[in-house]
C-alpha cells in the first residue's frame, strides 16, 4: 500500500497564546513549532496499516509550509515515515482555504499512493474543510473521522464516528480518509527512529513544478481577512472559600440568582 | 451571492436547534442581500423537516427522498447540495460546524468555486458582501473575513450562534431529481449512541467534570441530577475522557467540543489551555475546585474552593427546592 499523509506545521498548542497589543500579532516568541496533533493521529493510522500490509508498502510525509520549517517534518520521520515531500513557495503565503486545497491537490497530483490520509482538524485555523476538498479536487472517495481502519477485499472498511455515534463504512482504494482521536495515540519516535531520520529524504517542491491554471496566495484567494483582535476581556471573578459554616452550595445559588440564572 | 441557502442535517427528519438558527440567519441576510432564503433538506425523513421549517422564514425548500442519501457517505450529499445551488443561483450557502458539516462544506467549496470561512458567530452585510466573524486558534483571536464577490460563498455556523425565530407564511417545496451517479462508499452500518441527550454544543446549561471527580460514577450521581435541575447537559474534560470515565463525544476542549452556554459549570476541572479553548466563550462560568490556585480562577466568574462532593448536592438541592417553590 502506497500512503499519504498530509501534515501541518502548527504552533504549540499547549502554549498559552496571546496577541502583542502593540503590533496586533501573535506573539510567536517562545512557541515552539510543532507537527498538528490531529495530524499525527493521521501517522499513525498510516504506519499501522504500512505494518499489517506489509510487501513495498510506503508512507510519505506531505506538509505545505514555508521552507524554513523544513526541518520539523524530522519528527514525522523519525516516527516511521519513509520519505517526506515539502511544497514551499514564498507565492503561497496568504493563501486562504480554497487556494491551500488547490495547491496542495495539485502537489499530490503529482506523488503515487493510493491512500491519502489527513488529519480531522487543524490546530490553528481548523476549518475542517480541507479534506473534503482535497477529495473533490483528487476525485477521490472520502471518510472522514475514521477510528478503526481494515484492509478489505482490495478496499478497506471503516468504523467512523459521527455526531450521534459511529457508522461503518466500505471503500474502495484509492481513497481519502481522516482519522478521529479515538484512532489511538501516536507512537513516540524511538531513538532509532530519531537518529534514522537524519538520513531520510526530504524533497523540495514549489510552484514551478506545478503549472498551475489559478493563482494562489493573496491574490488566488476567495476571502479577505480585514481584521483581527482578541476577544474582550473577562474580567477576574470571585473566589470563595466553603469551609465550615459556609456553604458552597448556597454561595453558587446566591451567585446564579443574583445573575438571573436561577 | 444574492440568494442564501441553508442545509438542514437531520436524521429521520429530526434536526437539532441549529437547523433553525440557520433559517431565520438566511432570512435576515437574503433581505439585505437582495435575494431569497433557501433550505435544501435530503434522504429519509426529508419531508417531515420539509414541513416542520415551513414555520421559519423560508421562500424556497429544496427536498429529496433519494435513498443514496443514507445509503452512501456524503456523495449524494453534496451531489443534491451542488444541484440545489446551480437551481438556486449566485447565493451564501450556510453550513452547521458539525462534522459531517464541515465535510460538506469542504468539498461544496470546490465543486462551486467558492469561497469559505468557517466556524462563523456572526455575518455581516457590507457594500453587498458578506462579512464573517469567527474565533480563531482556540479562541485567542476574533477574526473578521470578508468573502470576496463572486457566485457563491460557502460558510459553517457554530450552533447557538444566532437565535432561532419562528415566522413566515410557509416555504414553497421543490423535488431535487434523483441522482443516478453509482458512489463508492457505502454506509453498512449507522449507530446512534447516547440518543435522546441534549447536544452538548446547544445546551444552554452545561455541567463538565474533571479529573478532580475521581471516576465515572460522579458523572452520573453527581453532575447528572445538578444538569436535570438546571435543564442541562453534562460534558467533561480531556483528562476524565482519556480515563475512559465518558465518552469522547462528552470531551469539551480543543480536541473535543467548542461550547458556548449561558453557564458553564466546572467540577473537578483545573483549566488547562486545553479545556479554556473550548468554554471561554460561555456566558458566566463557576467552577468548583479545591484549589484555589487553578488556573480556571483566571476565567471564572466565581470559583468556589471546596469539596464537590458535598457542594453539588447542596446546589442541585436548593435549585429544586427554589424551582418547587415556583411550580
Amino acid at each position: 500500500m502506497k500512503i499519504v499523509v498530509t501534515v501541518k506545521l502548527v504552533p504549540d498548542p499547549n502554549a498559552e497564546k496571546r496577541i502583542d497589543p502593540q503590533s496586533k500579532r501573535l506573539v510567536r516568541s517562545g512557541i515552539e513549532t510543532v507537527l498538528n496533533p490531529y495530524d499525527e493521529y493521521a501517522l499513525e493510522a498510516a504506519l499501522q496499516l504500512k505494518e499489517r500490509a506489509g510487501g513495498d508498502s510506503r508512507v510519505t510525509v506531505f506538509s505545505m509550509a514555508p521552507e524554513t520549517l523544513r526541518e520539523t517534518l524530522r519528527k514525522a520521520l523519525a516516527m516511521g515515515a519513509d520519505d517526506a515531500v515539502l511544497l514551499a513557495d514564498p507565492g503561497l503565503e496568504g493563501s486562504d482555504v480554497w487556494a491551500t486545497a488547490y495547491a496542495m491537490a495539485a502537489a499530490l497530483r503529482k506523488l503515487e499512493f493510493n491512500l491519502l490520509i489527513v488529519g480531522g482538524l487543524t490546530d490553528d485555523s481548523s476549518t475542517g474543510a480541507i479534506p473534503g476538498a482535497l477529495a473533490e479536487h483528487l476525485g477521490l472517495p472520502c471518510v472522514t473521522n475514521a477510528r478503526k481502519i481494515e484492509i478489505a477485499g482490495g478496499g478497506l472498511e471503516v468504523e467512523r464516528e459521527t455526531d450521534v455515534g459511529y457508522q461503518t463504512v466500505r471503500t474502495p482504494l484509492p481513497a481519502l480518509l481522516t482519522t478521529a482521536l479515538t484512532f489511538g495515540e501516536p507512537r513516540y519516535a524511538s531513538l532509532k527512529g530519531i537518529m534514522g531520520a537524519k538520513k531520510k529524504t526530504i524533497s523540495m517542491t514549489s510552484l514551478g513544478d506545478l503549472a498551475l491554471e489559478l493563482p494562489v496566495g493573496t491574490s488566488g484567494s476567495k476571502t479577505d481577512l480585514r481584521s483581527f483582535a482578541p476577544p474582550p476581556a473577562r474580567g477576574k471573578g470571585r473566589i470563595v472559600e466553603a469551609a465550615d459554616g459556609l456553604s458552597g452550595g448556597q454561595a453558587i445559588f446566591d451567585f446564579l440568582a443574583e445573575k438571573k440564572l436561577v | 451571492m444574492k440568494h442564501v441557502i441553508v442545509f438542514a442535517e437531520h436524521r429521520q427528519g429530526q434536526t437539532r436547534k441549529v437547523t433553525f438558527e440557520l433559517a431565520s440567519e438566511a432570512r435576515r441576510l437574503a433581505v439585505a442581500l437582495g435575494g431569497k432564503a433557501c433550505g435544501v433538506v435530503l434522504g429519509s425523513g426529508a419531508a417531515q423537516l420539509a414541513d416542520a421549517l415551513k414555520s421559519y422564514p423560508l421562500d424556497v425548500v429544496y427536498t429529496s427522498d433519494d435513498p443514496a442519501v443514507d445509503g452512501f457517505l456524503l456523495d449524494p450529499v453534496v451531489d443534491h447540495l451542488e444541484a440545489a445551488a446551480r437551481a438556486v443561483g449566485p447565493s451564501l450557502v450556510l453550513i452547521p460546524n458539525t462534522i459531517s458539516g464541515r465535510d460538506v462544506a469542504g468539498r461544496l467549496m470546490v465543486r462551486l468555486g467558492a469561497g469559505l470561512v468557517a466556524d462563523v458567530v456572526e455575518i455581516r452585510v457590507e457594500d453587498g458582501s458578506p462579512v464573517c466573524v469567527s474565533p480563531k486558534l482556540g479562541g485567542v483571536l476574533i477574526t473578521s473575513c470578508a468573502l470576496r464577490p463572486a457566485e457563491y460563498g460557502v460558510v459553517t455556523v457554530r450552533p447557538s450562534a444566532f437565535a432561532a425565530v419562528p415566522s413566515g407564511p410557509g416555504a414553497e417545496i421543490v423535488q431535487l431529481e434523483k441522482s443516478a451517479r453509482n458512489y463508492p462508499a457505502a454506509i453498512e452500518r449507522d449507530v446512534e449512541e447516547g440518543a435522546g441527550e441534549l447536544a452538548l454544543e446547544e445546551a444552554p446549561v452545561v455541567i463538565a467534570g474533571g479529573r478532580g471527580l475521581g471516576g465515572p460514577e460522579p458523572f452520573d450521581t453527581l453532575l447528572k441530577p445538578l444538569a436535570q435541575a438546571l435543564g442541562g447537559a453534562v460534558g467533561a474534560s480531556r483528562a476524565a475522557a482519556d480515563a475512559g470515565w465518558v465518552p469522547y463525544n462528552l470531551q469539551i476542549g480543543q480536541t473535543g467540543k467548542t461550547v458556548t452556554p449561558k453557564l458553564y459549570i466546572a467540577v473537578g476541572i483545573s483549566g488547562a489551555i486545553q479545556h479554556k479553548v473550548g468554554m471561554r466563550a460561555s456566558g458566566t462560568i463557576v467552577a468548583i475546585n479545591k484549589d484555589a490556585a487553578a488556573p480556571i480562577a483566571e476565567f471564572s466568574d466565581l470559583l468556589v474552593v471546596g469539596d464537590a462532593f458535598r457542594i453539588v448536592p447542596e446546589l442541585t438541592k436548593l435549585i429544586e427546592t427554589a424551582k418547587g417553590h415556583l411550580s
